[in-house]
Parts: C-alpha cells; sequence; structure tokens
C-alpha cells in the first residue's frame, strides 16, 4: 500500500472517531428534537461525501473520453461505489430521523424524491456497467452516463432552494416557511459540524476511492494473468 | 497513483464550501432546562428555579409562577403536593376545575383560593407516568388574579370576549356587559384585548381553537406583566422528547453500510488473493 493511501486511511479513521465524540459526546442534546438530532453530524456530512465521491466520476469520466487512459474510467467507477455507499448512509438517517420529527419514515417530499432518484441513477450505473462486454464501449459510455447522472446530485443539493413546497429544513440560511425539524446553527453545532463535514468532504472519500481503484487495479491484473494462463 | 495524487489536488477546493458556514446563531430565548421539561426563563423576574423547578418570583405583585414534573399520576393529587410547601397550606376545593385540549395534549386548568390573599391558577397534564404542573400564584392582598385557558365555544370568532364572558361569571360571579375593550396589545405571548371595568380588569387572546383569558378583581394591577409571564410559560412549557433508540438504530445502519462497503472491499481482495494463488499453482503444475 502507498505510504500516502496508509497515512490517508489512518488519518480518516481518527477522524471519524473525533468528529464521532465531537458530535455525540461535545455536541449539547437539542431539547426540542432530542437526542436523534445528534444523527444530523452524520446525515449531512454523508451528502457532501456523496458529492466528493460523484464528483470524483465527473472528473474520470471527462479524462477519461480526453486522453482515453483507462485508470481515469477506475477513478469514476470507483466514485459511483463509495458515493452511492454514502448517499445510502444519507437517506436512511434522513429516514429514521423523519420518524420521531416528521411522525413519518418517508414522504415524497422534493429533496427526499430528488436523493433517491440520484441514489437509483447510480445504482443504475453499476447494473449498466456490468451488463456491457465491450471493454472500450463499456468505458466510453459510462463516463458519458457518470457526468450526465451528476445532474441528479446538484438537483438534490439545490431543490429546497428553489421549490418551497417542502418539509425539509435548510441549516445555512433561512429554512422554507414549511420546513419542520429546524434548528439553530449554534457555536456547539458548528463545532460538531465543520470536522465532520471536512472529513466525509474530503478525506472519507478519497481514502476510499484510492482503495477501491487500488482493487480494480488487482482485479485488472488477474484477469490478465488469467487470459495469459489460458492462451498458453 | 498520479492520477489519485492529481485528484486529490483538484477536490480541495471543495474545502471553500465550508466558508458558507461561518455564521453562527445563538438561541435569542434563556430557557430552564431540566431532564423533564423547558420553559423560558423569565426576564425581569427573580429567580428561584433549582434543578428540578423553575421557579421564578415578580414582587410587584407578589406573584409567582412555578413549572415542576410530579412524579404522580393523579393530577389533582399531583398539584397538592407540588403547592404544599410553596402556599404553606391546604389547597382547599378548586373554585374551578375544566379540561382543555393544546397542542401536546389535554391539559386541566384549575383555580384554588387556599385564603383570603392567595389565588392559585394552575394548567396540568400527564406525562408519561408523571404530571406537568405549571402554577401562577398570587398573594397581593389589594388583588384577585385569576388566569384560565378555555377552549372557544365558537371557534371561527378571532377574540376570546365570550370566555371572558363565562370566566367573569364563574370566577367572579360578573356579568360581562359591563366590561367594555379599551386596548389591544401585542405582546410576546400573542395579541390581547384589553377589558376594563369597575374595579376588575380582563384581557384576553386566541390561539389555536383557545382562549387564553385573565381576570383581576382590586385596584389596577400589572396584569399585563403577569399575564405575559403565565402565558409565555404555558405556550414555552414542552418535554424534550426521549428518542435515543433512533439514534442508536440511525448509528446501526451507518456502521453497516459503511462496514459493508469496507468489508466488500475486503472479501473481493482476499478472492483475487485465492485466485491468483489458484493460477500460481496451476502453472507450476
Amino acid at each position: 500500500m502507498p505510504r500516502l493511501l496508509r497515512v490517508l486511511t489512518g488519518v480518516a479513521i481518527l477522524g471519524f472517531a473525533l468528529t464521532f465524540y465531537l458530535g455525540f459526546f461535545v455536541a449539547g442534546r437539542d431539547i426540542e428534537q432530542g437526542e436523534i438530532q445528534r444523527i444530523f453530524y452524520i446525515h449531512m456530512p454523508a451528502f457532501f461525501g456523496a458529492f466528493t465521491a460523484f464528483g470524483a466520476t465527473v472528473l474520470g469520466g471527462v479524462i477519461y473520453l480526453w486522453r482515453k487512459s483507462d485508470i481515469w474510467d477506475k477513478i469514476a467507477l470507483a466514485g459511483v461505489e463509495v458515493g452511492l455507499a454514502f448517499a445510502l448512509v444519507n437517506l436512511v438517517t434522513g429516514a429514521i430521523w423523519a420518524r420521531p420529527i416528521w411522525n413519518t419514515w418517508w414522504t415524497w417530499d422534493p429533496r427526499l424524491t430528488s436523493a433517491a432518484i440520484m441514489a437509483l441513477t447510480y445504482a443504475a450505473y453499476l447494473m449498466l456497467r456490468a451488463g456491457i462486454e465491450d471493454p472500450n464501449r463499456k468505458r466510453a459510455f459510462m463516463s458519458v452516463y457518470g457526468i450526465l447522472a451528476f445532474v441528479s446530485v446538484l438537483t438534490t443539493l439545490f431543490i429546497i432552494r428553489v421549490v418551497p413546497e417542502t418539509i425539509h429544513p435548510v441549516i445555512v440560511g433561512a429554512s422554507p416557511q414549511n420546513a419542520q425539524g429546524s434548528f439553530e446553527a449554534t457555536s456547539g453545532v458548528i463545532t460538531a459540524l465543520v470536522p465532520s463535514l471536512l472529513l466525509w468532504l474530503t478525506l472519507m472519500p478519497i481514502t476510499l476511492i484510492w482503495h477501491r481503484v487500488r482493487l480494480e487495479n488487482r482485479i485488472e491484473a488477474v484477469r490478465r494473468l488469467k487470459l495469459s494462463v489460458l492462451s498458453e | 497513483m498520479r492520477p489519485m495524487k492529481r485528484l486529490i489536488a483538484l477536490l480541495l477546493p471543495l474545502l471553500a464550501i465550508n466558508g458558507i458556514l461561518a455564521q453562527e446563531e445563538e438561541s435569542q430565548v434563556p430557557y430552564f432546562q431540566s431532564s423533564a421539561f423547558n420553559v423560558p426563563r423569565l426576564g425581569g423576574w427573580e429567580d428561584q428555579s433549582t434543578d428540578t423547578v423553575a421557579q421564578f418570583y415578580y414582587s410587584p405583585a407578589n406573584a409567582t409562577i412555578r413549572t415542576a414534573m410530579a412524579p404522580e399520576e393523579d393530577i389533582l393529587a399531583a398539584v397538592r403536593q407540588d403547592l404544599r410547601d410553596l402556599v404553606g397550606t391546604a389547597l382547599g376545593d378548586q373554585i374551578y376545575d375544566g379540561k382543555v385540549n393544546l397542542a401536546d395534549g389535554t391539559w386541566r386548568s384549575l383555580i384554588f383560593e387556599p385564603d383570603e390573599v392567595t389565588t392559585i391558577s394552575v394548567m396540568a397534564r400527564k406525562a408519561g407516568s408523571q404530571t406537568a404542573i405549571i402554577s401562577f400564584v398570587e398573594r397581593d392582598p389589594a388583588l384577585r388574579t385569576v388566569l384560565l385557558t378555555l377552549a372557544q365555544a365558537d371557534d371561527s370568532l378571532e377574540d376570546a370576549s365570550p370566555e371572558i364572558a363565562r370566566a367573569a361569571k364563574i370566577i367572579a360571579g360578573i356579568d360581562m356587559k359591563y366590561l367594555a375593550p379599551v386596548e389591544i396589545t401585542a405582546l410576546l405571548s400573542g395579541e390581547w384585548i384589553i377589558y376594563e371595568g369597575d374595579g376588575f380588569t380582563a384581557m384576553g387572546m386566541v390561539f389555536g381553537n383557545d382562549s387564553y383569558v385573565a381576570l383581576q378583581e382590586g385596584a389596577p394591577g400589572d396584569l399585563t406583566a403577569l399575564v405575559e409571564a403565565y402565558n409565555r410559560t404555558l405556550l414555552g412549557f414542552f418535554i424534550t422528547p426521549d428518542n435515543s433508540g433512533y439514534l442508536a438504530l440511525a448509528l446501526a445502519a451507518v456502521f453497516a453500510i459503511l462496514g459493508g462497503l469496507i468489508l466488500s472491499f475486503y472479501w473481493r481482495w482476499r478472492h483475487l488473493r485465492q485466485e491468483l494463488a489458484m493460477i500460481a499453482r496451476l502453472q507450476a503444475e
């Protein structure tokens, strides 16, 4: 394992432990929402982690189409796998928060709907990728798909700022009129949120994407070895 | 791994997004917080609170507003038990006993007059196996102040005058026709209409489908301050929900998803190692 990746992995694990401590032991309990509000310190950063990972897919796709270098296709694929896991963390923690606060696990609110469509779009990426046999065609097609799929990420990010009929709260800036479950960005919230956001936005996706790219390199190497053994 | 280093360099500008989080806004309303309930702290009132009881005293009217959680399911018994030490005498029979449905449950509205100078207005409701009690105790010999919450008889009305008339008749035996609205005043708790009669002042506000009513007999006192403090306490009262089970469930889900991703990496890596070993064996054979 490269030394930089070892360092990144160690820092990411320590960072996860630190942000967990800040969010669950240092930040105060929200007196209106109770303990469940603490899940926000994972819920929102997980979305931004997915944003970074899917951003890596766009970057990988664009550079692959430009240079036809396989490594960028591997980064794009790794971005989807990691981003999808983060998007699932975001969706599941949101649903569990909604049960005591909104009195329902799920509602077809614009933000929730767009987040679900985003996750399904990237799940479809993995299924489609598995279904195309020609490697070059697969890489080119999935690069274009990965770039276009990012529209669902941007839609999810901005929809609560343009569609007023949402109950999803906004923490940075004024919440929509119908928002339920808002809370103030007090110093305690900021103290716990900013390190967590930094971690999920940068270290976690980058480290996991790098590990996944190394795995893909190994898969490719074994595949080549198998072919060479079979051809002997 | 040069592309990975390039990717890191390209993603670093995303850090700038954290700049938008540089705002900080502290709560505007200071709250008394206990493990059992929360109520706003009353500015201008002497704070006599303990860890478990929120109690504020207003010397100009010799009035106390007390919020407590009594370990008793029977509401009347809980109220008597909670106020025993504060009043220093038995409460006697209630002179008014009614129920009203507010947003957080059904409250019981009670009025006691244990002696000639003391008037006690109480709102109480069940909270699990306990009873939440908000009491207003007024001991000014020159005044008799009563604070009530009543369901509106006609919820299409914007003012509380029917309920003021009802309360004035029940509590003081006063006919409403001698009262006339003299002023509308906007307080933090809402917009109140003030009525005045001969030696009698009333205030009323409608919130939801309920009327919040205040009656004061005697020399004109500082009824507005008392009404505002009591109703801010009543409307600002809430119990922090215990939803730590949901938090545990959410954390389990987070660890399951992230753990699943990392385990899938590990299993695939391990499977590849086994395949390599098998290929090496086949080549050796």
